[in-house]
């Protein structure tokens, strides 16, 4: 047998070792389902709180047996009075942050201290008959554990999961919205205590083995790991077993080759276990968000481009054209390859091309752009910051807002720098009604609907018009009939026609 | 916006505001001016940018275009004439705190930390006090209080403060007839200090008959003024889409 072999085969022919794995994971995997419902109660303090009150259960447990039977560490009377203690904490928790304006978290630094004092203070006084060795609870000792601990854990383990077996929907609805479990019928109350009292058992079959200070990792940090990775409560259970026995198997060997403490080895491993798992998880994973921060595309740098190729007219443009227009050259590639394949885009030898759908959706930004551009004018803005505030405004193009700007202005036909504003995009096709307001020179239409000072003008709908150039500074639209006659029209006026584009 | 039409001072002016959080404005092209001494009610549909216009007025908001100027000062300068009247969930009711320390927070920022707050303070806090009547209550822990005496002692503090403007968010929400009176007439005792209130509002049915003026938004500004020129029909159902029937009654109904 090889020696790589060997480093695994050979702690297992050893009787600790196969105790130890065995009661570890019977405890991990059954830790693991609790924890569960633990982390999604947010009630991690209350599992810190339950296993340090269990000392002094256990010491009474031990002096009762003592002092009026003479039995020596008598083991279901210790387990029987840890139990005690940790429903006596959680009552006396939930009954002064009930009663009193003390809040929960508060309550429970305050009960769980105070009786786990209480059982340091006993220990200590009764020195000379109890032989516990108080760092035992304190530390735990997983290679040490004796039969009676197994038989304990595994009673521990078939009660606690049957009961979340049996009872999971009840657990389940409980922790996800009390009230409406309440409204229909669930004993809520009883619900809550039944968990603790899982918690309490689960805590105490794993103290003798991790120890009072690391019980509680053991609870929810297999819980949190699987938390990370599922979306449903049934899963999150398996995984967080299964976690917890894991941590168990190679925390065991890690304490075996650096002959380490075996609770801390534990401890460590499923630590490192989850902070693995909170870098790679495939959902909520640290690396998974890094991956989706990156892919997303800044849209400043798309709405670039699309502007730019809109503004090399019908030829192609290669990408380092598009480099010299773009403020932040960093992703262009990412952003043509998506723009591509959203169609917006498409390529050609030379370089890259609009399409329709493309040709359309730059239009529409150059026109809020330019838009932008002529209302900062209107509302004063210094010339020198027209431009670059127009830039950072132009993102903002939903089509309500810029109907607004465009009737605002008096739907102007050119900005302030004397280039043409891209008409409106429902011109561009013959579904929509648009106002005449809208339609530029040369636009042929029918017209639909007519109200206010065009239909004293005579305009009637089912007629025929086309455009002609604008009078006034743009401040009258001028439409010819198809006998030729002219209809001037005011703002307003012509804000009242409904036609369709040709 | 009319802004010559009465000599009154302006405390509140809005011009051209643009704010956005996205590629749709929550507010555009919004201009304002809010005379001296008004109850104001903002009203609006869910997203319409009330809570965004109360935010701008406080100075909170990054502008993509346009001013907002408090007495003449832009509004990040103007801290401490604005305040803010916090909506009831906010606060831990159960902090160890009395009502007229409440109220004295209002002056923290008028006194240095090497120095306790003195006569001048204390009298700043028992006038703010009587003027929402908490004077009584004065030595109450602010659990003991019901929701509107809460509310009235948020205005206390705004009150000693030293404000000249307050926002209120929601006041009359989840409160009983009789507490809605009771926080009407301290807004009412506040407005006649010669305060103006700024106070987003749901209830267009008490809109007309609670407010000096009315602003109806949604997005941009589609009506500032007295509640008859605000509550028509023709406004309400374009703000509102459909539900016509509703604003007939209110349109005929009120004012």
């Amino acid at each position: 047998m090889d020696s790589l072999a060997m480093l695994f085969w050979a702690p297992l022919t050893e009787t600790f070792f196969q105790k130890a794995l065995v009661g570890g994971c019977t405890v991990a995997l059954v830790c693991g389902v609790v924890g569960c419902l633990v982390v999604l109660r947010r009630m991690a303090f209350l599992g810190d709180a339950l296993s340090h009150a269990m000392i002094a259960g256990v010491a009474g447990g031990y002096l009762f047996m003592k002092l009026l039977f003479g039995v020596e560490a008598h083991a279901p009377s210790m387990l029987l009075g840890s139990l005690i203690a940790a429903v006596l904490t959680v009552t006396l928790i939930s009954f002064v942050s009930r009663v009193s304006r003390i809040k929960e978290d508060t309550a429970i630094g305050i009960m769980y201290t105070g009786i786990f004092a209480g059982g340091v203070v006993l220990v200590s006084i009764f020195r000379n008959y109890i032989h516990i060795d108080l760092m035992h609870f304190i530390m735990g000792d997983v290679l040490g554990v004796a039969d009676a601990d197994l038989w304990a854990s595994a009673i521990v383990a078939a009660l606690v999961l049957s009961a979340i077996v049996m009872f999971f929907r009840h657990f389940q609805l409980t922790s996800f919205d009390p009230v409406m479990a309440v409204s229909i019928g669930m004993p809520v109350v009883l619900i809550d205590y039944a968990l603790t009292t899982c918690v309490s058992l689960v805590v105490v079959a794993a103290v003798s083995m991790v120890g009072v200070i690391l019980v509680v990792g053991l609870l929810i940090t297999p819980a949190a790991t699987a938390y990370l990775l599922s979306d449903r409560l049934e899963n999150m259970m398996l995984l967080a077993a299964l976690f917890g026995v894991t941590s168990v198997i190679g925390g065991l060997y890690l304490c075996i080759w650096l002959d380490s403490s075996g609770g801390g080895a534990i401890m460590l491993f499923c630590t490192l276990q989850f902070l693995v798992v909170l870098v790679v998880a495939p959902r909520y994973g640290l690396l998974a968000r890094w991956l989706r921060i990156r892919r997303m595309l800044p849209q400043q740098l798309v709405e670039d481009i699309l502007g730019t190729v809109l503004r090399h007219g019908e030829r192609p443009v290669s990408a380092a054209e598009i480099e010299g227009h773009v403020q932040d050259s960093k992703g262009i590639q990412r952003a043509v390859r998506s723009l591509v394949s959203q169609g917006l885009l498409r390529v050609s030898k030379a370089g890259v091309l609009l399409t329709e759908v493309g040709r359309a959706e730059a239009l529409r930004i150059l026109r809020a752009h330019r838009l932008w551009e002529t209302y900062l004018l209107h509302v004063g803005t210094p010339e020198a910051e027209i431009h670059p505030r127009a830039h950072a405004l132009e993102h903002m193009h939903d089509s309500s807002a810029v109907a607004y700007l465009d009737d605002l202005l008096g739907h102007p036909v050119k900005d302030p720098h004397g280039q043409e504003i891209p008409e409106d995009v429902d011109c561009r096709t013959a579904r929509d009604l648009v106002a005449l307001s809208l339609l530029r020179k040369g636009r042929r239409a029918l017209v639909q609907q007519v109200t206010g000072a065009a239909a004293a003008a005579g305009l009637k709908p089912g007629e025929r018009i086309t455009m002609a150039e604008r009078r006034d500074q743009g401040k009258t639209w001028v439409t010819v009939r198809e006998d030729g006659q002219e209809i001037s029209l005011d703002h307003e006026a012509a804000d009242g026609v409904l036609v369709t584009c040709e | 916006m009319a802004t010559s039409d009465s000599n009154a001072t302006v405390t509140i002016e809005v011009e051209n505001l643009t704010v956005s959080y996205g590629p749709k404005p929550a507010l555009l092209d919004l201009t304002l001016s809010i005379e001296q001494g008004l109850l104001v009610g903002v009203i609006g549909p869910n997203g319409a940018g009330k809570s965004t216009l109360v935010k701008a007025i406080l100075g909170f908001v990054k502008r993509d275009v346009g001013s907002v100027r408090i007495l003449g000062v832009p509004a990040e300068k103007a801290k401490g004439l604005v305040a803010y009247v916090p909506q009831r969930g906010a606060v831990d009711w159960d902090f160890p705190v009395r009502v007229k320390e409440v109220a004295m927070m209002g002056r923290y920022g008028n006194i240095p930390w090497y120095r306790e707050p003195g006569e001048e303070d204390q009298r700043i806090v028992a006038q703010a006090l009587e003027m929402v009547r908490m004077s009584d209550f004065r030595d109450r822990q602010i659990g003991q209080l019901s929701g509107g005496q809460q509310q009235r002692v948020f205005m206390a503090r705004a009150l000693a403060q030293g404000a000249e403007i307050l926002l209120l968010d929601e006041p009359f929400a989840g409160v009983d007839a009789a507490t809605e009176r009771a926080i009407l007439d301290v807004l009412e005792r506040v407005k006649a200090a010669g305060r103006t209130l700024v106070v987003v509002h749901h209830d267009l049915a008490t809109a007309a008959e609670y407010f000096d003026r009315l602003v109806l938004i949604k997005q941009r500004l589609y009506a500032y003024g007295p509640p008859k020129t605000v509550l028509r029909e023709d406004l309400l159902s374009e703000v509102y889409e459909g539900k016509l029937r509703v604003f007939s009654d209110l349109a005929n109904g009120e004012g």
